[in-house]
């Protein structure tokens, strides 16, 4: 089937900049042993993996653990190829050389199609495009945790990093007992030869530094003993005895602390303050007036002897707020301008396959449908916070943060030092969900530091601030069209969605040196959209790209979380139009995509889809992939008393290799959960660019009581990992909206869900 | 207060001073009176506290939330903040046996009562069976909630061991952004499972 994507009109810029450039194998991320932190007794083999004197295996970690299991997970990789038990692995943060980059992710930011994208047989173009853009990654070296791509990124260079150091130590006990390698074996990092030699790691390690073996293989599939095995995650002890350290929990010698306030107007300002009887209260100690860092809003920091004084001190300032220059921001405004811009602009073409309009007009039937999503916030458990010092032209700041170069660059942007003067400790991370992407409230905290004379600060924000200044995730439009022939079948569809980009907004304020002059069509707008699995012949999908003046970010699972609730319901209605069930009618559609028919006919299965109910319940399915891993959901839905209840869903992934399913289920658990808040409560509405929702009292959260009963199935497969923190959340809303239209009758076409 | 008869004369002086509401825990001439200096010293109105057992002595204002003083006075960070109105559970300790939502709890209200914390719940060595439960079931993801689920979850099985669906729904009102509540519910039952039976989960 001829298909033709956007092709990279970046592509050809992006090129010209790695003209030049070496090619750089996968092997180049091995690093050299100099990048890790030089600590007493230990020994680095590479820029991943140290040896301490007691044999222990020390990994630098550049990910960040936010709840996704992914220090276990990557611990794993590094246990399985140096044949040590996981408890033998112990975490160092990593330093910001390129190789901890995170390459997967900005690969994954191509717009190709997955049917083209994936396989052997990829098109030249596609190659290429990874090609070049996997090149750029490794020279920006950007470490990030996010989009799903940790174990995806690390899967290769981790087991590589760690089978190299295990041949080095083994070819190092065998040069010393004058034996072959090959005759050396390896227990639970304890190195053996027949002759009765043995020495583990540590007693080796002096004598395999240095040395680079090369021609080294990872382990083969059918001798891995932990890859594969659900593994007990590592940071769970100290997470029940609350010994685990979050930005929160930083404590310092002599440490202040600092609450915010910003202004409420979106974009706003402070006119005038007046400081005087915040000043009086006792504890205070300073008003701090604070800029516009990183995108956020400017406003003021209030520092005291704890946080509860300075949050009285924020109390007691007295403000003269500004509105932005720019013009108020109005969320109902901007919905009408999102259905303006729909039906006015021709948007940027995504996807187009078939001849569409030839379908249209020979059309005996046309479906349309309008569909919405508003704006959300993500409401991490912890609010935003930073703790920093700035002593002697140097920063150090303590942050709960998803990338960490992003706030070393902004702390030294703010303290007017270079970077190497920033030193960055990350804590674990209360949640993230794409939040911790934006570093605005650690340019706050370094301006405070600044302003406090060699002491370190811990500055956070309360749930209020933390809901009114997020980077929301942006409200979205979709039409959809389908012409239907005389028989019934759909022959075409075409969907136009209109909405803000994200990306370069995040650019612009996150990497404004990477910041182009004009916005690159963005992925994220139509991701979920242009590439549905579906074999209808003709398909047009187009994106209006707007830009609200709203702060908009990546939230979990991004441009997905809201287009696979409009094109699974559309799908939905599809089969409810033309009388289909609406899994045949997905079936039927997925003969050239097997690996999404089978994933889809595995949940049903486990779900008992078409067998009966109890009286007042139906059964709502959906399909989607994201981050390289295929979905399916079946939710049970009822109602009581006009409150919508779902009662059970049932998960079924393929995310092709598997390191520790323990990690999978929890992931899937905890993507439909968020997703059923997002679907039953998630709202955030704008009123004179004042965000409207304030804390968890009139912006619900799901609860215990309200939580399905949600079953995991996982697809053995033997496939590159892929990514498993976000594709469970896409499906969920369509999946609960369409068991809704079987309940009731009635479409869900918007976000929030509604009875 | 002529015919009271003081421990100590530390004790004596800190009444005199203005101790706030003093509740005297510590029997005479323990180490657990140190900080008493700085009543002399600042002339300051001080809470006693009973935490996890032990007296501890806070100069925080008396509508001060105790959140706040576990967190950023005494160092017991355990015991999170997440939104500030009772709403979360985050902050979620025990007062005399009861949960008790620590951010809008002002420490005078507790001056008089046993405080306990996350800290005191158990240790990695001797974990609480729901500890030992919520390792056994992986229930933590961020795990920032978790300490107010934990106590939460305790003050539960203290009044209702062997709890109902039900009743864990109605008791078990903590948020959880990471959605651990199905793992919640099953961690609640195994500890209650093995309470029973009388050992370690």
């Amino acid at each position: 089937m001829k298909r033709r994507t956007w092709l990279l009109s970046a592509l050809g810029a992006t090129g010209a900049l790695v003209v030049g450039w070496g090619v750089m194998p996968a092997r180049s991320r091995l690093g050299s042993p100099e990048l890790m932190l030089k600590t007493q007794g230990d020994v680095a083999l590479n820029g991943w993996i140290k040896i301490a004197a007691d044999g222990a295996v020390v990994l630098a970690m550049p990910r960040s653990e936010m709840g996704q299991g992914v220090h276990t997970a990557l611990a794993m990789l590094v246990a399985e190829e140096l044949d040590v038990p996981l408890s033998r692995v112990r975490l160092e943060q990593a330093g910001a050389d390129s190789i901890y980059g995170n390459v997967a992710m900005l690969v994954a930011s191509l717009p190709f199609h997955p049917l083209d994208s994936e396989g052997e047989n990829k098109p030249t173009q596609i190659k290429m495009g990874e090609w070049l853009v996997g090149k750029v990654a490794r020279e920006l070296g950007l470490n990030a945790t996010g989009g799903s791509s940790s174990i995806a990124d690390l899967w290769e260079p981790l087991r590589m990093a760690a089978a190299t150091a295990r041949a080095s130590l083994v070819q190092a006990a065998a040069t010393t007992w004058k034996v072959p390698a090959s005759d050396i074996t390896v227990t639970a990092g304890v190195m053996k030869h027949a002759s009765g030699q043995s020495a583990h790691y540590g007693q080796m390690v002096a004598a395999a530094s240095g040395s680079t073996p090369s021609g080294i293989q990872t382990k083969s599939r059918e001798n891995w003993k932990l890859i594969g095995q659900p593994a007990p995650r590592t940071d769970i002890p100290a997470k029940v005895t609350g010994q685990a350290t979050f930005g929160l929990d930083v404590r310092l010698p002599g440490m202040l602390f600092a609450a915010v306030q910003m202004c409420p107007m979106l974009g706003g300002s402070a006119a005038s303050m007046d400081t005087k009887d915040a000043l009086a209260l006792k504890g205070v100690s300073k008003v701090v007036p604070l800029n516009a860092w990183g995108g956020g809003t400017a406003g003021l920091a209030v520092v005291g002897q704890t946080t509860w004084h300075a949050r009285q001190g924020v109390q007691a300032v007295k403000v003269q707020w500004q509105a932005p220059a720019t013009g108020a921001l109005d969320t109902q405004r901007i919905q009408a301008d999102l259905l303006k811009a729909l039906n006015e602009d021709s948007g940027f073409t995504f996807h187009e396959q078939g001849v569409p309009t030839q379908a249209e007009k020979a059309a005996t039937t046309r479906i349309d449908a309008l569909y919405q999503a508003p704006y959300l916030a993500h409401v991490t458990m912890e609010p935003m916070n930073c703790t920093a010092q700035v002593k002697d032209g140097k920063v150090e700041i303590w942050v709960s943060t998803q990338v960490p170069q992003m706030a070393r660059d902004m702390a030294a942007k703010v303290a007017k030092v270079d970077k190497e003067q920033v030193t960055v400790h990350v804590t674990q991370l209360g949640g993230g969900f794409g939040r911790r992407l934006d570093v605005d409230f650690v340019g706050q905290a370094v301006q405070v530091a600044m302003a406090c004379e060699d002491q370190p600060v811990q500055l956070s924000w309360s749930r209020e601030e933390d809901m009114k200044h997020d980077f929301y995730r942006p409200m979205h439009l979709a039409k959809f069209q389908a012409s239907l022939d005389e028989k019934g079948e759909v022959t075409s569809l075409r969907i136009k969605s209109a909405g803000d980009a994200i990306t370069p907004r995040w650019m612009a304020r996150a990497a404004p040196h990477l910041s182009g002059p004009i916005d690159m069509p963005d992925k994220t707008t139509s991701e979920g959209l242009f590439d549905l699995p579906y074999g209808f012949a003709s398909q047009h999908m187009s994106h209006v790209a707007t830009q609200s003046g709203v702060p908009v970010g990546f939230w979990r699972s991004v441009g997905h979380s809201h287009n696979a609730f409009f094109s699974e319901s559309f799908i939905d209605e599809l089969a409810a139009a033309t009388k289909q069930d609406p899994l045949a009618f997905r079936l039927k559609l997925l003969k050239d995509a097997p690996r999404y028919a089978a994933v889809l006919q595995l949940v049903a299965d486990k779900a008992g889809w078409g067998t009966p109910l109890p009286a007042g319940r139906a059964r709502g399915i959906a399909l989607h992939k994201s981050f390289g891993s295929i979905v399916a959901q079946v939710a049970e839905v009822s109602l009581a008393n006009g409150q919508i209840r779902v009662h059970r869903v049932v998960c079924a992934i393929d995310c092709g290799t598997v390191v520790n399913p323990g990690t999978v289920a929890q992931q899937m658990e905890s993507s439909v959960v968020y997703a059923l808040s997002a679907a039953l409560f998630g709202k955030i509405d704008i009123v004179g660019s004042v965000v409207q929702q304030s804390n968890f009292s009139d912006a619900p959260m799901l609860t215990l009581s309200q939580t399905p009963v949600v079953e995991t199935i996982i697809v053995p497969s033997t496939r590159h990992p892929a990514g498993v923190g976000e594709p469970a959340v896409p499906p969920l809303a369509p999946a609960v909206g369409n068991a809704l239209f079987a309940l009731t009758g009635k479409r869900q076409r918007a976000l929030p869900l509604g009875v | 207060m002529g015919d009271r008869t003081w421990h100590t004369p530390l004790q004596a002086i800190a009444h005199r001073v203005g101790t706030y509401r003093v509740k005297f825990l510590a029997p005479p001439n323990t180490k657990l009176w140190p900080l008493t200096s700085r009543i002399l010293i600042n002339h300051q109105n001080t809470v006693q506290l009973n935490i996890n057992g032990q007296s501890r002595t806070s100069t925080a204002d008396p509508s001060m939330p105790l959140l706040w003083v576990l967190r950023d006075e005494l160092q017991l960070t355990g015991t999170k903040f997440g939104c500030g109105i009772a709403a979360c559970g985050a902050c979620t300790v025990h007062v005399d046996g009861q949960p008790v939502r620590s951010c809008v709890t002002s420490v005078s209200s507790v001056a008089q009562q046993a405080i306990k914390t996350i800290e005191s719940l158990g240790t990695a060595e001797k974990p609480h069976p729901l500890q030992a439960a919520w390792i056994a079931e992986q229930v933590p993801q961020c795990g920032y909630c978790q300490s107010g689920m934990l106590m939460a979850a305790a003050a539960l099985l203290d009044k209702t061991p062997q709890p109902s669906d039900a009743e864990i729904d109605a008791a078990m009102t903590n948020l959880c952004r990471c959605g651990t509540y199905q793992r919640v519910r099953k961690a609640i039952h195994r500890a209650a499972a093995v309470m029973k039976k009388g050992g370690a989960a």
